[in-house]
Protein backbone atom coordinates (compact mmCIF):
# COMPACT_ATOMS: atom_id res chain seq x y z
CA UNK A 1 0.00 0.00 0.00
CA UNK A 2 1.23 3.49 -0.80
CA UNK A 3 0.40 6.33 1.57
CA UNK A 4 1.27 8.82 -1.18
CA UNK A 5 -1.34 9.17 -3.90
CA UNK A 6 -0.23 10.25 -7.37
CA UNK A 7 -3.11 8.93 -9.45
CA UNK A 8 -3.94 11.27 -12.31
CA UNK A 9 -0.58 13.04 -12.03
CA UNK A 10 2.22 13.00 -14.58
CA UNK A 11 5.84 13.14 -13.45
CA UNK A 12 8.93 13.56 -15.63
CA UNK A 13 12.15 12.13 -14.15
CA UNK A 14 15.35 13.19 -15.92
CA UNK A 15 18.18 10.70 -15.62
CA UNK A 16 15.41 8.23 -14.83
CA UNK A 17 17.00 5.17 -16.38
CA UNK A 18 19.34 4.19 -13.57
CA UNK A 19 20.35 4.68 -9.97
CA UNK A 20 18.42 7.18 -7.87
CA UNK A 21 16.47 8.37 -10.92
CA UNK A 22 15.24 4.83 -11.56
CA UNK A 23 14.23 4.53 -7.92
CA UNK A 24 12.27 7.78 -8.10
CA UNK A 25 10.54 6.65 -11.29
CA UNK A 26 9.56 3.30 -9.76
CA UNK A 27 8.25 4.88 -6.56
CA UNK A 28 6.18 7.45 -8.45
CA UNK A 29 4.83 4.70 -10.68
CA UNK A 30 3.84 2.62 -7.67
CA UNK A 31 2.05 5.66 -6.23
CA UNK A 32 -0.11 5.90 -9.34
CA UNK A 33 1.60 8.54 -11.47
CA UNK A 34 2.17 8.31 -15.18
CA UNK A 35 5.96 8.46 -15.19
CA UNK A 36 7.85 9.85 -18.14
CA UNK A 37 11.29 8.29 -17.90
CA UNK A 38 13.58 10.81 -19.57
CA UNK A 39 17.01 9.54 -20.53
CA UNK A 40 19.55 10.00 -23.26
CA UNK A 41 19.94 6.28 -23.83
CA UNK A 42 17.24 3.77 -24.59
CA UNK A 43 17.78 1.98 -21.28
CA UNK A 44 14.96 4.16 -19.98
CA UNK A 45 12.64 1.69 -21.72
CA UNK A 46 13.66 -0.98 -19.20
CA UNK A 47 12.39 1.20 -16.34
CA UNK A 48 9.15 1.80 -18.23
CA UNK A 49 8.78 -1.98 -18.57
CA UNK A 50 9.36 -2.41 -14.82
CA UNK A 51 6.68 0.13 -13.99
CA UNK A 52 4.12 -1.29 -16.38
CA UNK A 53 4.87 -4.85 -15.20
CA UNK A 54 3.81 -3.71 -11.73
CA UNK A 55 0.56 -2.37 -13.15
CA UNK A 56 1.68 1.26 -13.39
CA UNK A 57 1.75 3.68 -16.30
CA UNK A 58 4.91 5.02 -17.88
CA UNK A 59 6.50 6.05 -21.14
CA UNK A 60 10.02 6.75 -22.29
CA UNK A 61 11.16 9.98 -23.84
CA UNK A 62 14.65 10.33 -25.21
CA UNK A 63 15.98 13.47 -23.58
CA UNK A 64 19.28 15.28 -23.44
CA UNK A 65 18.75 17.92 -20.75
CA UNK A 66 21.64 19.96 -22.14
CA UNK A 67 19.53 20.54 -25.26
CA UNK A 68 16.55 22.86 -24.79
CA UNK A 69 14.67 21.48 -27.80
CA UNK A 70 15.07 17.95 -26.47
CA UNK A 71 13.64 18.93 -23.07
CA UNK A 72 10.77 20.79 -24.73
CA UNK A 73 9.97 17.66 -26.73
CA UNK A 74 9.87 15.59 -23.54
CA UNK A 75 7.50 18.07 -21.91
CA UNK A 76 5.30 17.99 -25.03
CA UNK A 77 5.36 14.19 -24.92
CA UNK A 78 4.14 14.27 -21.31
CA UNK A 79 1.38 16.77 -21.92
CA UNK A 80 0.11 15.11 -25.09
CA UNK A 81 0.04 11.59 -23.68
CA UNK A 82 -1.58 12.40 -20.35
CA UNK A 83 -3.87 14.89 -18.67
CA UNK A 84 -1.07 17.43 -18.20
CA UNK A 85 2.22 17.76 -16.39
CA UNK A 86 2.33 17.94 -12.60
CA UNK A 87 5.98 17.50 -11.71
CA UNK A 88 9.47 17.54 -13.14
CA UNK A 89 12.25 15.89 -11.17
CA UNK A 90 15.61 17.05 -12.50
CA UNK A 91 17.91 14.26 -11.40
CA UNK A 92 20.36 13.99 -14.30
CA UNK A 93 24.02 14.78 -13.70
CA UNK A 94 27.13 14.72 -15.84
CA UNK A 95 28.77 11.34 -16.42
CA UNK A 96 31.87 12.94 -14.91
CA UNK A 97 30.15 13.70 -11.61
CA UNK A 98 31.86 10.96 -9.63
CA UNK A 99 35.38 11.40 -11.07
CA UNK A 100 37.66 12.74 -8.30
CA UNK A 101 39.63 15.87 -9.22
CA UNK A 102 41.46 18.90 -7.85
CA UNK A 103 39.81 22.29 -8.15
CA UNK A 104 43.01 23.92 -9.38
CA UNK A 105 43.19 21.44 -12.27
CA UNK A 106 39.63 21.78 -13.59
CA UNK A 107 39.51 23.01 -17.18
CA UNK A 108 36.74 25.19 -18.52
CA UNK A 109 35.74 22.31 -20.78
CA UNK A 110 35.23 20.05 -17.78
CA UNK A 111 33.32 22.78 -15.98
CA UNK A 112 31.08 23.14 -19.02
CA UNK A 113 30.40 19.41 -19.12
CA UNK A 114 29.17 19.50 -15.52
CA UNK A 115 27.20 22.72 -15.98
CA UNK A 116 25.53 21.63 -19.22
CA UNK A 117 23.70 18.79 -17.49
CA UNK A 118 23.18 20.07 -13.94
CA UNK A 119 22.62 23.80 -14.41
CA UNK A 120 21.64 24.35 -18.01
CA UNK A 121 19.54 21.21 -17.68
CA UNK A 122 17.68 22.76 -14.75
CA UNK A 123 17.18 25.97 -16.74
CA UNK A 124 15.85 24.00 -19.72
CA UNK A 125 13.52 21.93 -17.54
CA UNK A 126 12.14 25.05 -15.87
CA UNK A 127 11.59 26.99 -19.08
CA UNK A 128 10.05 24.07 -20.96
CA UNK A 129 7.72 23.02 -18.14
CA UNK A 130 6.69 26.39 -16.75
CA UNK A 131 3.34 26.81 -18.55
CA UNK A 132 2.29 23.21 -17.95
CA UNK A 133 3.23 23.42 -14.28
CA UNK A 134 1.32 26.66 -13.86
CA UNK A 135 -1.74 25.03 -15.38
CA UNK A 136 -1.55 22.13 -12.93
CA UNK A 137 -0.19 24.10 -9.92
CA UNK A 138 2.61 21.62 -10.13
CA UNK A 139 6.13 21.35 -8.84
CA UNK A 140 9.75 21.32 -9.93
CA UNK A 141 12.23 19.29 -7.93
CA UNK A 142 16.02 19.32 -8.22
CA UNK A 143 18.48 16.97 -6.58
CA UNK A 144 21.35 18.18 -4.44
CA UNK A 145 23.88 16.55 -2.11
CA UNK A 146 25.63 17.28 1.19
CA UNK A 147 28.59 18.21 -1.06
CA UNK A 148 26.54 21.15 -2.29
CA UNK A 149 26.03 22.37 1.25
CA UNK A 150 29.37 21.68 2.92
CA UNK A 151 31.73 21.35 -0.07
CA UNK A 152 33.70 18.29 -1.10
CA UNK A 153 37.37 17.37 -0.71
CA UNK A 154 37.22 15.05 -3.71
CA UNK A 155 34.48 16.33 -6.05
CA UNK A 156 34.59 20.14 -6.07
CA UNK A 157 32.81 20.52 -9.42
CA UNK A 158 30.03 18.19 -8.36
CA UNK A 159 29.73 20.19 -5.13
CA UNK A 160 29.63 23.45 -7.07
CA UNK A 161 26.78 22.19 -9.24
CA UNK A 162 24.81 20.84 -6.30
CA UNK A 163 25.25 24.06 -4.33
CA UNK A 164 24.23 26.10 -7.34
CA UNK A 165 21.05 24.07 -7.73
CA UNK A 166 19.98 25.07 -4.22
CA UNK A 167 20.34 28.74 -5.16
CA UNK A 168 18.38 28.03 -8.33
CA UNK A 169 15.56 26.30 -6.46
CA UNK A 170 15.24 28.82 -3.63
CA UNK A 171 15.12 31.74 -6.04
CA UNK A 172 12.74 30.05 -8.45
CA UNK A 173 10.49 29.04 -5.54
CA UNK A 174 10.06 32.74 -4.77
CA UNK A 175 9.70 33.69 -8.42
CA UNK A 176 7.07 31.05 -9.21
CA UNK A 177 5.11 31.12 -5.96
CA UNK A 178 2.65 33.71 -7.33
CA UNK A 179 1.83 31.27 -10.12
CA UNK A 180 1.11 28.39 -7.74
CA UNK A 181 4.20 26.42 -8.72
CA UNK A 182 6.39 25.00 -5.95
CA UNK A 183 10.12 24.33 -6.24
CA UNK A 184 12.04 22.13 -3.83
CA UNK A 185 15.30 20.25 -3.40
CA UNK A 186 16.08 16.71 -2.25
CA UNK A 187 19.43 15.63 -0.87
CA UNK A 188 19.59 11.82 -1.05
CA UNK A 189 21.92 9.18 0.30
CA UNK A 190 21.27 5.94 -1.57
CA UNK A 191 22.95 3.16 -3.44
CA UNK A 192 23.81 4.17 -6.98
CA UNK A 193 25.74 2.35 -9.71
CA UNK A 194 28.78 4.50 -8.85
CA UNK A 195 28.52 3.59 -5.17
CA UNK A 196 28.03 -0.09 -5.99
CA UNK A 197 31.19 -0.04 -8.09
CA UNK A 198 33.09 1.65 -5.27
CA UNK A 199 31.93 -1.05 -2.85
CA UNK A 200 33.10 -3.77 -5.24
CA UNK A 201 36.52 -2.11 -5.24
CA UNK A 202 36.48 -1.59 -1.45
CA UNK A 203 34.11 -4.06 0.26
CA UNK A 204 34.65 -2.41 3.66
CA UNK A 205 33.22 0.84 2.32
CA UNK A 206 29.62 -0.21 2.91
CA UNK A 207 30.30 -0.90 6.58
CA UNK A 208 32.01 2.47 7.03
CA UNK A 209 29.13 4.25 5.35
CA UNK A 210 26.58 2.45 7.50
CA UNK A 211 28.45 3.52 10.64
CA UNK A 212 28.25 7.18 9.59
CA UNK A 213 24.51 7.13 8.99
CA UNK A 214 22.45 7.51 12.19
CA UNK A 215 19.80 5.12 10.89
CA UNK A 216 22.60 2.61 10.28
CA UNK A 217 22.32 1.97 6.55
CA UNK A 218 22.65 3.56 3.14
CA UNK A 219 19.25 4.30 1.64
CA UNK A 220 17.44 2.45 -1.08
CA UNK A 221 16.86 4.53 -4.25
CA UNK A 222 13.25 3.40 -4.54
CA UNK A 223 11.84 2.64 -1.11
CA UNK A 224 13.68 5.42 0.73
CA UNK A 225 14.54 8.25 -1.68
CA UNK A 226 11.85 7.53 -4.25
CA UNK A 227 9.06 7.58 -1.70
CA UNK A 228 10.35 10.84 -0.25
CA UNK A 229 10.28 12.37 -3.70
CA UNK A 230 6.82 10.91 -4.35
CA UNK A 231 5.54 12.82 -1.33
CA UNK A 232 7.08 16.09 -2.52
CA UNK A 233 5.49 15.77 -5.96
CA UNK A 234 2.09 14.89 -4.48
CA UNK A 235 -0.75 17.31 -3.81
CA UNK A 236 -0.18 16.81 -0.08
CA UNK A 237 3.07 18.82 -0.36
CA UNK A 238 1.38 21.87 -1.89
CA UNK A 239 2.42 24.22 0.96
CA UNK A 240 6.10 23.28 0.84
CA UNK A 241 8.36 25.38 -1.37
CA UNK A 242 11.97 26.53 -1.40
CA UNK A 243 12.98 23.73 0.96
CA UNK A 244 15.75 21.15 0.97
CA UNK A 245 14.65 17.72 2.22
CA UNK A 246 17.51 15.43 3.21
CA UNK A 247 16.50 11.80 2.61
CA UNK A 248 19.66 10.30 3.98
CA UNK A 249 19.04 8.45 7.22
CA UNK A 250 20.14 11.47 9.25
CA UNK A 251 23.57 11.57 7.60
CA UNK A 252 23.42 15.33 7.16
CA UNK A 253 21.71 17.42 9.83
CA UNK A 254 23.27 20.83 9.26
CA UNK A 255 20.85 22.42 6.81
CA UNK B 1 52.78 37.57 -5.15
CA UNK B 2 55.17 39.19 -2.73
CA UNK B 3 54.69 38.94 1.01
CA UNK B 4 52.12 41.04 2.85
CA UNK B 5 50.05 41.82 -0.21
CA UNK B 6 46.32 41.95 -0.82
CA UNK B 7 44.92 41.63 -4.31
CA UNK B 8 41.27 42.39 -5.00
CA UNK B 9 39.87 40.66 -8.08
CA UNK B 10 36.42 41.69 -9.24
CA UNK B 11 35.27 40.88 -12.78
CA UNK B 12 32.39 43.10 -13.77
CA UNK B 13 32.08 44.66 -10.32
CA UNK B 14 30.83 48.14 -9.55
CA UNK B 15 32.80 50.76 -7.64
CA UNK B 16 32.56 48.48 -4.59
CA UNK B 17 35.83 46.72 -5.43
CA UNK B 18 37.79 49.96 -5.56
CA UNK B 19 36.19 51.16 -2.34
CA UNK B 20 37.01 47.85 -0.65
CA UNK B 21 40.61 48.05 -1.82
CA UNK B 22 40.89 51.52 -0.31
CA UNK B 23 39.25 50.44 2.94
CA UNK B 24 41.71 47.57 3.30
CA UNK B 25 44.77 49.82 3.10
CA UNK B 26 46.84 49.52 6.24
CA UNK B 27 45.09 46.39 7.49
CA UNK B 28 47.49 43.80 8.93
CA UNK B 29 47.25 41.10 6.28
CA UNK B 30 49.46 38.40 4.88
CA UNK B 31 49.25 37.27 1.28
CA UNK B 32 45.60 37.39 0.43
CA UNK B 33 43.41 37.31 -2.66
CA UNK B 34 39.97 38.87 -2.32
CA UNK B 35 37.46 37.83 -4.96
CA UNK B 36 34.31 39.92 -5.35
CA UNK B 37 31.37 38.02 -6.84
CA UNK B 38 29.28 40.98 -7.90
CA UNK B 39 29.19 41.14 -11.66
CA UNK B 40 26.84 44.01 -12.55
CA UNK B 41 26.29 42.50 -15.98
CA UNK B 42 25.03 39.26 -14.43
CA UNK B 43 22.97 40.51 -11.50
CA UNK B 44 20.23 41.76 -13.77
CA UNK B 45 16.58 41.29 -12.83
CA UNK B 46 14.32 39.32 -15.16
CA UNK B 47 12.04 36.30 -15.23
CA UNK B 48 13.90 33.03 -15.77
CA UNK B 49 11.65 31.81 -18.56
CA UNK B 50 12.13 35.08 -20.46
CA UNK B 51 15.88 34.50 -20.80
CA UNK B 52 17.48 32.95 -23.84
CA UNK B 53 20.34 30.51 -23.51
CA UNK B 54 23.01 33.17 -24.05
CA UNK B 55 21.57 35.30 -21.26
CA UNK B 56 21.41 32.28 -18.96
CA UNK B 57 25.06 31.59 -19.68
CA UNK B 58 26.07 35.22 -19.11
CA UNK B 59 24.21 35.52 -15.79
CA UNK B 60 24.90 32.06 -14.34
CA UNK B 61 27.57 29.90 -15.89
CA UNK B 62 29.96 32.72 -16.83
CA UNK B 63 29.89 33.96 -13.23
CA UNK B 64 30.95 30.49 -12.12
CA UNK B 65 33.67 30.27 -14.76
CA UNK B 66 35.04 33.63 -13.61
CA UNK B 67 35.06 32.46 -10.00
CA UNK B 68 36.73 29.17 -10.91
CA UNK B 69 39.44 30.96 -12.87
CA UNK B 70 39.99 33.48 -10.07
CA UNK B 71 40.29 30.79 -7.40
CA UNK B 72 42.69 28.82 -9.59
CA UNK B 73 44.80 31.96 -10.08
CA UNK B 74 44.76 32.52 -6.33
CA UNK B 75 45.94 28.96 -5.74
CA UNK B 76 48.72 29.47 -8.24
CA UNK B 77 50.12 32.54 -6.48
CA UNK B 78 49.57 31.27 -2.93
CA UNK B 79 50.49 27.59 -3.17
CA UNK B 80 54.21 28.05 -2.54
CA UNK B 81 53.92 29.81 0.82
CA UNK B 82 50.25 29.59 1.73
CA UNK B 83 47.89 32.49 2.23
CA UNK B 84 44.28 33.48 2.37
CA UNK B 85 41.44 33.71 -0.09
CA UNK B 86 38.34 35.70 0.82
CA UNK B 87 35.30 35.65 -1.45
CA UNK B 88 32.82 38.51 -1.09
CA UNK B 89 29.39 37.58 -2.41
CA UNK B 90 25.77 38.65 -1.91
CA UNK B 91 23.60 37.22 0.87
CA UNK B 92 20.78 36.42 -1.55
CA UNK B 93 22.14 32.93 -2.09
CA UNK B 94 20.82 31.95 1.34
CA UNK B 95 17.18 33.06 1.07
CA UNK B 96 16.99 33.07 -2.75
CA UNK B 97 15.91 36.01 -4.88
CA UNK B 98 13.03 36.18 -7.35
CA UNK B 99 14.02 37.75 -10.65
CA UNK B 100 17.67 36.87 -10.10
CA UNK B 101 17.54 33.10 -10.51
CA UNK B 102 20.61 32.69 -12.77
CA UNK B 103 22.85 34.98 -10.73
CA UNK B 104 21.80 33.44 -7.40
CA UNK B 105 22.38 30.00 -8.90
CA UNK B 106 25.95 31.09 -9.53
CA UNK B 107 26.34 32.66 -6.09
CA UNK B 108 25.41 29.46 -4.28
CA UNK B 109 27.68 27.52 -6.62
CA UNK B 110 30.53 29.86 -5.72
CA UNK B 111 29.87 29.28 -2.01
CA UNK B 112 30.08 25.51 -2.50
CA UNK B 113 33.25 26.06 -4.54
CA UNK B 114 34.73 28.08 -1.67
CA UNK B 115 34.05 25.27 0.80
CA UNK B 116 35.53 22.66 -1.53
CA UNK B 117 38.63 24.80 -2.08
CA UNK B 118 38.95 25.14 1.69
CA UNK B 119 38.85 21.36 2.06
CA UNK B 120 41.39 20.72 -0.71
CA UNK B 121 43.83 23.56 -0.06
CA UNK B 122 44.05 23.47 3.72
CA UNK B 123 47.05 21.15 3.53
CA UNK B 124 48.86 23.85 1.51
CA UNK B 125 48.11 26.38 4.27
CA UNK B 126 45.61 28.22 2.11
CA UNK B 127 42.47 29.23 3.98
CA UNK B 128 39.37 30.06 1.94
CA UNK B 129 36.41 31.88 3.45
CA UNK B 130 33.38 33.89 2.38
CA UNK B 131 31.92 37.22 3.43
CA UNK B 132 28.31 37.81 2.40
CA UNK B 133 26.89 41.30 2.03
CA UNK B 134 23.61 42.80 0.79
CA UNK B 135 23.43 42.53 -2.97
CA UNK B 136 22.75 46.25 -3.42
CA UNK B 137 26.14 47.02 -1.90
CA UNK B 138 27.78 45.08 -4.73
CA UNK B 139 25.30 45.92 -7.48
CA UNK B 140 23.45 49.17 -6.69
CA UNK B 141 21.01 48.60 -9.57
CA UNK B 142 19.47 45.70 -7.63
CA UNK B 143 18.20 48.00 -4.87
CA UNK B 144 14.67 47.01 -3.94
CA UNK B 145 14.89 43.44 -5.25
CA UNK B 146 15.24 42.02 -1.73
CA UNK B 147 12.47 43.96 -0.01
CA UNK B 148 11.10 40.65 1.32
CA UNK B 149 14.09 40.30 3.66
CA UNK B 150 13.83 41.48 7.29
CA UNK B 151 15.36 44.90 7.99
CA UNK B 152 18.84 44.88 9.55
CA UNK B 153 18.62 44.33 13.29
CA UNK B 154 21.33 46.93 13.87
CA UNK B 155 19.15 49.53 12.22
CA UNK B 156 21.38 50.32 9.24
CA UNK B 157 22.84 48.49 6.28
CA UNK B 158 26.57 47.78 6.29
CA UNK B 159 29.16 50.08 4.77
CA UNK B 160 32.23 49.11 2.79
CA UNK B 161 34.24 49.77 5.96
CA UNK B 162 32.17 47.13 7.80
CA UNK B 163 32.85 44.65 5.01
CA UNK B 164 36.56 45.48 4.95
CA UNK B 165 36.79 44.73 8.68
CA UNK B 166 35.46 41.20 8.11
CA UNK B 167 37.71 40.66 5.09
CA UNK B 168 40.71 41.90 7.07
CA UNK B 169 39.87 39.52 9.92
CA UNK B 170 40.02 36.57 7.53
CA UNK B 171 43.21 37.98 5.95
CA UNK B 172 44.98 38.64 9.25
CA UNK B 173 47.83 36.12 9.59
CA UNK B 174 47.57 36.38 13.37
CA UNK B 175 44.11 34.81 13.23
CA UNK B 176 44.50 31.21 12.21
CA UNK B 177 42.37 28.12 12.13
CA UNK B 178 39.33 29.33 10.21
CA UNK B 179 38.58 28.00 6.74
CA UNK B 180 35.46 27.14 4.78
CA UNK B 181 33.49 29.63 6.87
CA UNK B 182 30.82 32.10 5.84
CA UNK B 183 30.31 35.37 7.71
CA UNK B 184 27.26 37.48 6.94
CA UNK B 185 27.90 41.24 7.17
CA UNK B 186 24.47 42.74 6.65
CA UNK B 187 23.58 44.32 9.98
CA UNK B 188 21.51 41.33 11.00
CA UNK B 189 19.02 40.74 8.22
CA UNK B 190 19.78 37.23 6.93
CA UNK B 191 20.50 35.10 10.00
CA UNK B 192 20.24 31.58 8.56
CA UNK B 193 23.49 29.59 8.23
Amino acid sequence: MNAVELSGRTVIVTGGAAGVGRGIALACGDAGAHVVVASRRENGVEVVDEITARGGAASWSQCDVADGDSVAATVAHAVERTSGLHAVVHNATSNRSSEPHRLEDVSIDVFDEHAAVSLRGAYHCACAARDALEASHGTLLVMTSPAGIEGSATLPMYATMKGALRGFAKSLAREWAPFGITVNVVSPLAFSPAMANAIVEDPALEGRLNQRVPLGRVGDPETDVGRGVAFLVSADARYITGQTLAVDGGHFMSI
Amino acid sequence: MTAQQVRVVAPGASSFAAELTAALEGAPTGDCVVYVCGDVGAAVAGALDALDTDEWDRRAEQVLRDALTALQDAHRVLSAQGGRVVVVAPTVGIPGAPGLVPFVTAVEGVRAMVKSAARQWGAADIAVNAVLVPIELLVPATAGTTAYLPPPALGRPPTVVDVAAAVAAFADPARDGVTGATVVVDGGSVMAP
